[in-house]
C-alpha cells in the first residue's frame, strides 16, 4: 500500500503540502535519563531518508498518531544522514504517547524547519558550547558537526553541565571526549551522590575558569534553562563576547514550524522561521525572549 | 485596470447571471446586524450594510477545519472536503479586502497554505464601497481603498455602480452579463472623485499610525497594559472576529476502538493562558497583561517589522466586540497622550 | 487481550450524566464492544460492586460522610477516576449554599430530625479523591464522553476547549446578548464546549460548565454592574454551578 504522503503529491490541491507528515520508523530507542529518551527515526521513504539534511540546531515537526504534533530539535548531526535521533523529554500528551510507542513503531515527521546555526559565519572561529540540563539536545548537533568537520573550526570548548551524572544526557558519548586532544570537554555536576564521578562537581560557570576563550574569535552556542542563560550570558558579557557571537537556542510553543499559527511569536519574530537560534542582540531587542 | 459602470436597475441580471460562477454569498441581516451567508434569494442580501460579525475570512481559514485523517498503516491522508467548491463572496468592504491581502502574505511565502490558497483561488471577491460609521478608521490604517485582492469591487454612485475589474474572472463576469457594463465618461470621473473627498471627510475617527512602532516599544512597560490586563476578560471575542488574527490550534483525535483520527485546526487567540505555554511548564505570556499587550504589539508593531504594515485594517470589529469595552483606538491614543480623545 | 473494566457512578446529583451516557444509544454497542461496564447501578441490577476497575465514571458531588466512603471507594477499585459533570467537577448547584450556617438549614427543611441528617456542605470529587479527568457540563456533552473513552482507551486524555463559550460564540457568528441585548451572559468565563448552544438561542449563558482556568470574574461582574444589575444577583449568577465561578 501506498503510504499517504506519497498520494498527496499527486494530488492536484495538495501537491507540495508544508504540514504533511511523512512516516518514519522508531529504530533504535535509547533509555539515556530517566524520562529522557533517544528516540533514533528513519524515513520510510527511502528517497527520503537519503535526501533530508538540516543544519545543526534545526528541528522537526514530530507526529505521533493519535495524540498530536510537538516541535523537537534534531539532535544529530548531518553530517551522520540516514536517520535522525531526537532527544524527547517526556513531558506532555504527545511526549507521553512517543514514549509508549516501541521500536518499529511509526510516526509522523515534516521539516527540518528554523533557521539552524550560522554555520557559514562561525566556520574558522573558535566554538565555545556552553549548556545545562537538557540544553545538550540542540547542541549535540553542533558538537558532531563541529568534530567531523574539524578542520573548520579552531579551538572547540564544550562546558556542559547537570544536576547529576545519571542526569546528564548523551554522558556515555561525551565522558569519551574528555581525554580527546582535538576538543576542550568541560562536563560538571551539581552534586555527584553516588561518589563515581570522574569529572568537575560545582555549577556550570565554574567550568570558565577550565577554558581559555577568546572572546573576540569565539562564537558561543548556549542552551538551557533560563538560569543557564542567566549565568552564563552574564559570564560570556563580563569576557568581552560580542553580542552577535552569543548563539542561544529557543524553546517555544508551535502549531506548524512554518510562521502560519502564530504561537511560537516573540515580539516581531517568529522562533520557527527566524529561530530558533537567536543571538543576544536579538534577545535583547525582542521583549519577553528570555 | 478596466473601469465601467453598470447601470442600478442591472444589478439584480448581473446578480443572477454571476452565479453561473459559483454559489452566491453575500451579507444578510440576523437580529439587527450582519452575516455573510449563502443566499437563497438575491432580495436577502445587504449590500449597504455596516459590518459582519465575522469577517470574510471564515471562507478562507474556516473556524475549524479538519486538515488530515490518519489511518493506521496509510498515515497521514490530506483531506480535500470543499476545497474546490467555487463560492461568489458578493459586498465584501474594502478592509476586509485588504485584511485578505495581508493574510495572503502570511499564508504564503516559503511554505504555502494549501488549504487556504485551494480556497483563495476558487472564492471570488465582488467588494463593495462603503461609508464609515463611528467606529471605522480604515482611513488611518490606509485600508479604505484596495487596488487588488478582488475580481470585481463596485461603488455606489446612486444611479449606477462603478465597477474596477481586477481580474480575468472579474472580466468573465462582466461579459457574461452581456452589453450592460458600460465605459465611465469624463463626467463620471470627476463625480467619482467628488465622492472620494466625501467619502474622506466622513470617518469620525483617526488614529496616527506613523512612528507607532516606536512609541510601542517606548510604552512597553507602560501601566496601561497592567490596566487593560485587568480588564479583560480573555475571552478571545477580538480575534475571532478580526479579519487579520490568523493564530491557530491544532488538535489530533481519536475515533471510539481505532487508531484513526483527524488532525483539526481551530481558530485560536493570543489572549488565551496557553498560547505561549511550552510542555517543560515554561508560559512566556503567563499574566493576562502581557497577553493583551502582545496583542496589541503583534498587529501594530511587529506586524510592521515583518510586512511593512500594521496588520489591524480599522474595521472596527474587535472594539465592537469587547464586552469590556476596550477600544483599539482608544489605546493607540492613550499610548500616544492624545489629550482630548473627543476632539481628535 | 480483556477488556478494560469501566464503573460508572452516582454520588449526590440529578443523575442527568449518566442519562447522557444511557442516551448515547447509537454509539452505545460500540462503546460495549470495547469496555467491560462492571458496575453502572442506573442501568442494571446485576453488579459487581467489589471488582477493581481501569476506568471508573462518578457523577454529583460529595454531600454526606455516605457520598465521602463511597468515594473513596470507588477510587481505591480504579486505575483513572473521572468527574462526570459540573457537581463532581465543581461542586455544581448543590455548592451553591457554601458558606452559609448548615444547622439552621437543615433545621428549616427537615425540623428537629435535621441535626441528626448526615448533611455537609457539597464538595467536588478533587476535594476528597485525587480526580485523574474532569468532563465538565450540566450535563456533559455526548461527544465529550464518547471523546473520553476513545483517548483513555488510547492512553491519551481528551482534549478539551479550555477557552470561553465566547469563543465558541463567535465562531458561530452569533449576535452578543452581552453587549447588544445588555443580557447577564456568563460566556466570557464559562468553559465552552456547548458550541454556544445556549447563545445560539438567544438564551444568556448560566454558566453550567463552571469557569475556564483563566477567568476574571471580577471585570465582568464590573461590565454587569454597569449595565445595571445588582451585584448580589450577578454574584449569584456567576456562583451558581461552580463556587470558584465568582469574584473572591
Amino acid at each position: 500500500m501506498l503510504l499517504a504522503d506519497e498520494v498527496a503529491s499527486s494530488h492536484p490541491v495538495l501537491a507540495d503540502n508544508p504540514y504533511q507528515p511523512h512516516m518514519a520508523r522508531i529504530v533504535r530507542i535509547y533509555k539515556m535519563v530517566d524520562n529522557n529518551h533517544l528516540f533514533t527515526l528513519r524515513f520510510m521513504e527511502d528517497s527520503l531518508a537519503h535526501s533530508f539534511r538540516h543544519t545543526p540546531g534545526q528541528f522537526i515537526m514530530l507526529s505521533v498518531p493519535g495524540a498530536g504534533e510537538m516541535p523537537i530539535s534534531i539532535s544529530s548531526s548531518p553530517s551522520r544522514p540516514e536517520v535522525l535521533e531526537l532527544c524527547v523529554r517526556r513531558v506532555g500528551r504527545v511526549t507521553n504517547a512517543l514514549y509508549r510507542l516501541r521500536t518499529n513503531d511509526v510516526v509522523g515527521v515534516r521539516g527540518p524547519y528554523g533557521n539552524g546555526y550560522p554555520i557559514s559565519e562561525i566556520t574558522g572561529n573558535d566554538l565555545l558550547l556552553a549548556a545545562g540540563g537538557l540544553g545538550m539536545a540542540p547542541l549535540r548537533s553542533l558538537l558532531w558537526y563541529a568534530l567531523d568537520h574539524r578542520d573548520k573550526f579552531n579551538n572547540i570548548t564544550l562546558m556542559y553541565g547537570a544536576k547529576r551524572p545519571e542526569d546528564m544526557l548523551f554522558r556515555e558519548e561525551l565522558t569519551a571526549l574528555v581525554d580527546r586532544t582535538d576538543i576542550n570537554c568541560l562536563l560538571t555536576v551539581d552534586a555527584d551522590p553516588g561518589g563515581t564521578w570522574r569529572n568537575h562537581v560545582g555549577l556550570l560557570p565554574g567550568l570558565f575558569d577550565h577554558a581559555k576563550i577568546d572572546p573576540l574569535r569565539t562564537y558561543a552556542a548556549v542552551c538551557g534553562p533560563p538560569v543557564v542563560y542567566k549565568f552564563i550570558l552574564q559570564r560570556l558579557l563580563e569576557l568581552g563576547f560580542p553580542k552577535n557571537h552569543i548563539l542561544m537556542s529557543l524553546e517555544r510553543r508551535m502549531k506548524c514550524g512554518i510562521g502560519k499559527c502564530g504561537h511560537c511569536s516573540i515580539g516581531y519574530k517568529y522562533t520557527c522561521l527566524q529561530g530558533p537560534i537567536f543571538t543576544y542582540w536579538d534577545a535583547i531587542n525582542l521583549p519577553e525572549m528570555i | 485596470m478596466k473601469i465601467l459602470k453598470l447601470p442600478k436597475e442591472k444589478l439584480d441580471l448581473f446578480a443572477s447571471v454571476v452565479q453561473q460562477f459559483g454559489e452566491l454569498h453575500a451579507p444578510v441581516e440576523q437580529d439587527g446586524k450582519y452575516v455573510f451567508k449563502r443566499l437563497t434569494r438575491w432580495s436577502d442580501a445587504r449590500l449597504e450594510y455596516d459590518r459582519t460579525i465575522l469577517p470574510p475570512k471564515k471562507y478562507f481559514l474556516p473556524p475549524q477545519e479538519s486538515i488530515f485523517r490518519y489511518r493506521p498503516g496509510e498515515g497521514f491522508v490530506p483531506v480535500t472536503d470543499g476545497l474546490d467548491q467555487r463560492i461568489i463572496l458578493f459586498g465584501v468592504h474594502a478592509c476586509d479586502v485588504y485584511a485578505m491581502n495581508i493574510l495572503d502574505r502570511v499564508f504564503a511565502g516559503k511554505y504555502r497554505d494549501p488549504y487556504y490558497q485551494a480556497r483563495r483561488k476558487n472564492i471570488a471577491i465582488i467588494g463593495i464601497d462603503c461609508l464609515p460609521d463611528k467606529n471605522c478608521f480604515c482611513r488611518s490604517m490606509r485600508a479604505d481603498f484596495v487596488d487588488h485582492g478582488f475580481d470585481l469591487f463596485f461603488y455606489d454612485t446612486g444611479d449606477y455602480y462603478q465597477a474596477l475589474v481586477g481580474t480575468a474572472l472579474g472580466d468573465d463576469m462582466v461579459q457574461a452579463t452581456g452589453s450592460v457594463f458600460e465605459p465611465m465618461d469624463a463626467a463620471e470621473i470627476d463625480d467619482y472623485k467628488r465622492r472620494s473627498l466625501n467619502k474622506r471627510r466622513a470617518f469620525q475617527l483617526d488614529v496616527e499610525i506613523r512612528d507607532l512602532p516606536e512609541i510601542f516599544e517606548m510604552e512597553y512597560e507602560s501601566e496601561l497594559w497592567d490596566e487593560l490586563g485587568d480588564k479583560c476578560l480573555s475571552c478571545g471575542s477580538c480575534s475571532m472576529v478580526c479579519p487579520t488574527c490568523y493564530c491557530y490550534d491544532v488538535s489530533d483525535d481519536v475515533e471510539l476502538g481505532s487508531r484513526a483520527g483527524d488532525r483539526t485546526r481551530s481558530w485560536d487567540s493570543c489572549l488565551f493562558y496557553d498560547h505561549a505555554l511550552v510542555g517543560s511548564g515554561e508560559n512566556f505570556r503567563g499574566p493576562r497583561a502581557s497577553r493583551i499587550k502582545f496583542r496589541f504589539y503583534h498587529k501594530q508593531r511587529g506586524f510592521v517589522a515583518e510586512y511593512g504594515r500594521p496588520s489591524c485594517v480599522g474595521c472596527g470589529r474587535c472594539s465592537n466586540a469587547c464586552p469590556v469595552g476596550i477600544d483599539v483606538v482608544q489605546v493607540i491614543d492613550r499610548l500616544r497622550r492624545v489629550e482630548d480623545v473627543a476632539s481628535r | 487481550m480483556s477488556k478494560p473494566t469501566v464503573g460508572i457512578f452516582g454520588l449526590t446529583g440529578c443523575a442527568g450524566d449518566q442519562l447522557v451516557i444511557l442516551n448515547c444509544e447509537d454509539r452505545l454497542l460500540d462503546l460495549v464492544a470495547l469496555v467491560d461496564i462492571r458496575d453502572f447501578l442506573m442501568a442494571s441490577s446485576d453488579n459487581q460492586t467489589e471488582c477493581a476497575l481501569d476506568i471508573a465514571l462518578v457523577e454529583g458531588a460529595v454531600l454526606t460522610k455516605k457520598d465521602a466512603d463511597a468515594l473513596r471507594a470507588i477510587r481505591k477499585r480504579a486505575k483513572l477516576l473521572v468527574a462526570l459533570g459540573s457537581c463532581a467537577v465543581w461542586g455544581g448547584i448543590p455548592a451553591m449554599d457554601r458558606g452559609m450556617d448548615r444547622g439552621p438549614m437543615l433545621e428549616e427543611v427537615y425540623g428537629d430530625a435535621g441535626a441528626g441528617y448526615d448533611s455537609q456542605a457539597a464538595q467536588a470529587l478533587h476535594e476528597v479523591v485525587t480526580v485523574d479527568l474532569n468532563i465538565t457540563g450540566c450535563p456533559i456533552e455526548k461527544e465529550h464522553f464518547i471523546s473520553a473513552i476513545a483517548s483513555l482507551l488510547n492512553g491519551d486524555a481528551p482534549l478539551y476547549p479550555k477557552y470561553p463559550v465566547c469563543t465558541e460564540c463567535r465562531m458561530r457568528e452569533n449576535n452578543c446578548l452581552l453587549i447588544e441585548r445588555g443580557l447577564p451572559c456568563c460566556g466570557p468565563i464559562t468553559v465552552a464546549g456547548c458550541n454556544a448552544r445556549c447563545p445560539e438561542l438567544r438564551v444568556p449563558c448560566i454558566g453550567c460548565r463552571g469557569p475556564i482556568g483563566d477567568a476574571n470574574p471580577a471585570s465582568l461582574l464590573a461590565v454587569m454592574e454597569e449595565k445595571g444589575y445588582n451585584r448580589e444577583e450577578i454574584v449569584n449568577r456567576l456562583r451558581m454551578f461552580a463556587p470558584q465561578g465568582a469574584p473572591q
